[in-house]
């Protein structure tokens, strides 16, 4: 049988709604609940949190006035963290240091470092710098 | 004299037939693809050598037991695709490799994922057009989810004779994602909607990363039990990465074992496409389907993007749609790549990892509800 009667023989429309239906309630709730995690973790830590918080100390990165095409100030400003990860590291690390420190623009200037070749890809997404790198 | 012809006669040049000479034809085209080309090497070599190995004419590789006598090495390895074992611990690494971030700060881009899982629907619809009974038609579905190890896991749970054309043309279309993503793409979204520059994405705690996998496998575990294999695996391997106290198993999921299970998988996989198999018409349909499953979970991704785009006033780029067929990273990188094109400054690349995962646990869910529902 061939067409729409083996379709509908085999219930074929019945288990593609159904399919589709699971598919979309299951991601759509998932996506719900995890929207609302960071909210409840808040507020546990809100109601949880009884001591008095002790200010975390400032990291010791200055930041110059950030132009994030300029690669010599990406690399000023990109090297002590890179000091922090391992000698052959993932560009999500040096991101994710990079929010962690406040630096203004981290896409721009890790793709800054990228264009210049001072970061170098080592395949499967790693990748190593190479601050004196001659363009 | 005798012996002489004995030997003669065992030797494959005796015993080769032309369907055989075929398969090893396309064997060693695919093991070209996968060295020369680089068409996902870490699977397309073991298989198109497995394909080889068991097309040579008197290949004891995948014999079964016989008279006390052992089967071939292959067909042992073999009982782990057939009892289901091997795809969730592929899922296992993926997991430990796998960072939830950008879906866990985005989570509404689970819905790119759930959006780009429509093409395995509809070509669901499309093989029972064609003949195939439901649960081939459902195994020829699932390559439009472009996950290797759910394609393999569902086809040798409901229909083991077409594992080899299954997991060669997920494979090959996986493979072939910056070919034929692109088009779809730029058809169906305008200039104005690829240049779209999205919000920065918020930073996710260490909490959330540990609760995320939890959270996933209690709901779709109480959902539906029958993706737990895979999805249970996928988030045991996340949970292992992001627990912060167990460094060596997430390093043996990601390495090690990974690596063994590919090789093992890869082999076995290759040597289930043999001619009887896989030079067959099925296998020119299920090869078209495919293609069929993956433009439409593209093309349905995309359509999803636009919507969100609309809703949120233009704040998602449509483009990042086009992730959620899986494909991990590939298609993500397709996105950075079309968006790029719009935008030298548009950075789109971790935005489409969050549709991206999302896919993979759409597939798994989609894999899960054939299992529930055809098996």
């Amino acid at each position: 049988m061939y067409g729409f009667d083996a379709i509908s023989d085999n219930n074929g429309w019945f288990i593609a709604a159904i399919g589709v239906s699971i598919v979309f309630t299951g991601l759509i709730v998932l996506s719900l609940v995890i929207a609302q995690l960071h909210k409840v973790l808040a507020l546990v830590e809100k109601l949880t949190s009884k001591s008095e918080k002790i200010p975390e100390p400032k990291p010791d990165i200055r930041i110059p006035p950030a132009d994030p095409n300029d690669v010599e100030t990406a690399v000023q400003v990109f090297t002590p963290l890179i000091e922090e990860l391992s000698s052959e590291f993932q560009l999500s690390e040096l991101y994710a240091l990079a929010k962690e420190y406040h630096l203004p623009h981290p896409h721009l200037s890790i793709r800054c470092l990228l264009e210049s070749g001072r970061l170098q890809p080592l395949g499967d997404g790693v990748f190593v710098f190479v601050p004196n790198c001659q363009e | 004299m005798e012996m002489i012809l004995e030997f003669i006669e065992s030797t494959g040049f005796a015993n080769a037939d032309v369907p055989s000479l075929v398969m090893m034809a396309i064997a060693l085209f695919l093991l070209y693809l996968g060295i020369a080309k680089k068409y996902e090497p870490l699977l397309l070599v073991p298989i198109s050598f497995g394909m080889l190995l068991v097309n040579f004419p008197l290949s004891p590789l995948m014999i079964s037991p016989d008279n006390g006598q052992p089967g071939g090495l292959l067909y042992y390895l073999y009982m782990g695709i057939e009892l289901g074992i091997y795809p969730p611990l592929i899922f296992l690494g993926i997991g430990a490799l796998t960072d939830f971030g950008p879906l866990i700060s985005n989570p509404k881009t689970l819905l790119l994922g759930a959006a780009a899982q429509v093409g395995i629907f509809i070509t669901f619809l499309g093989a029972l057009a064609f003949g195939f009974s439901p649960q081939e038609a459902g195994a020829i579905g699932i390559i439009g989810g472009a996950d290797g190890p759910t394609a393999i896991y569902l086809t040798s749970m409901m229909a083991p004779h077409l594992l080899g054309a299954v997991s060669v043309a997920a494979y090959s279309y996986m493979a072939l994602v910056p070919i034929i993503q692109p088009p779809i793409m730029r058809a169906l979204t305008t200039q104005k909607e690829r240049a779209v520059v999205m919000e920065e994405l918020r930073e996710v705690s260490k909490t959330e990363r540990i609760l995320f996998p939890i959270v996933v496998i209690v709901i779709t575990g109480l959902f539906l039990p029958a993706a737990l294999p895979l999805l249970g695996m996928l988030m045991l391997g996340n949970l292992f990465r992001e627990c912060g106290v167990t460094d060596r198993l997430s390093k043996a999921s990601q390495n090690e074992l990974n690596n063994i299970i590919v090789i093992f998988l890869g082999l076995t996989v290759g040597a289930k496409a043999s001619a009887e198999y896989f030079l067959t018409v099925q296998t020119i349909q299920i090869i078209v389907l495919g293609l069929v499953a993956f433009a439409i979970g593209t093309a349905s991704g995309v359509l999803m993007g636009k919507l969100m785009c609309k809703l949120t006033g233009g704040k998602v780029n449509p483009l990042i749609g086009a992730a959620g067929v899986s494909a991990v990273p590939m298609a993500a990188r397709v996105c950075q790549t079309v968006g790029r094109e719009a935008n030298p400054s548009n950075f789109l690349l971790m935005y489409a990892m969050g549709p991206n995962v999302a896919g993979v646990i759409g597939s798994a869910i989609a894999a899960g509800i054939f299992l529930a529902l055809l098996n």
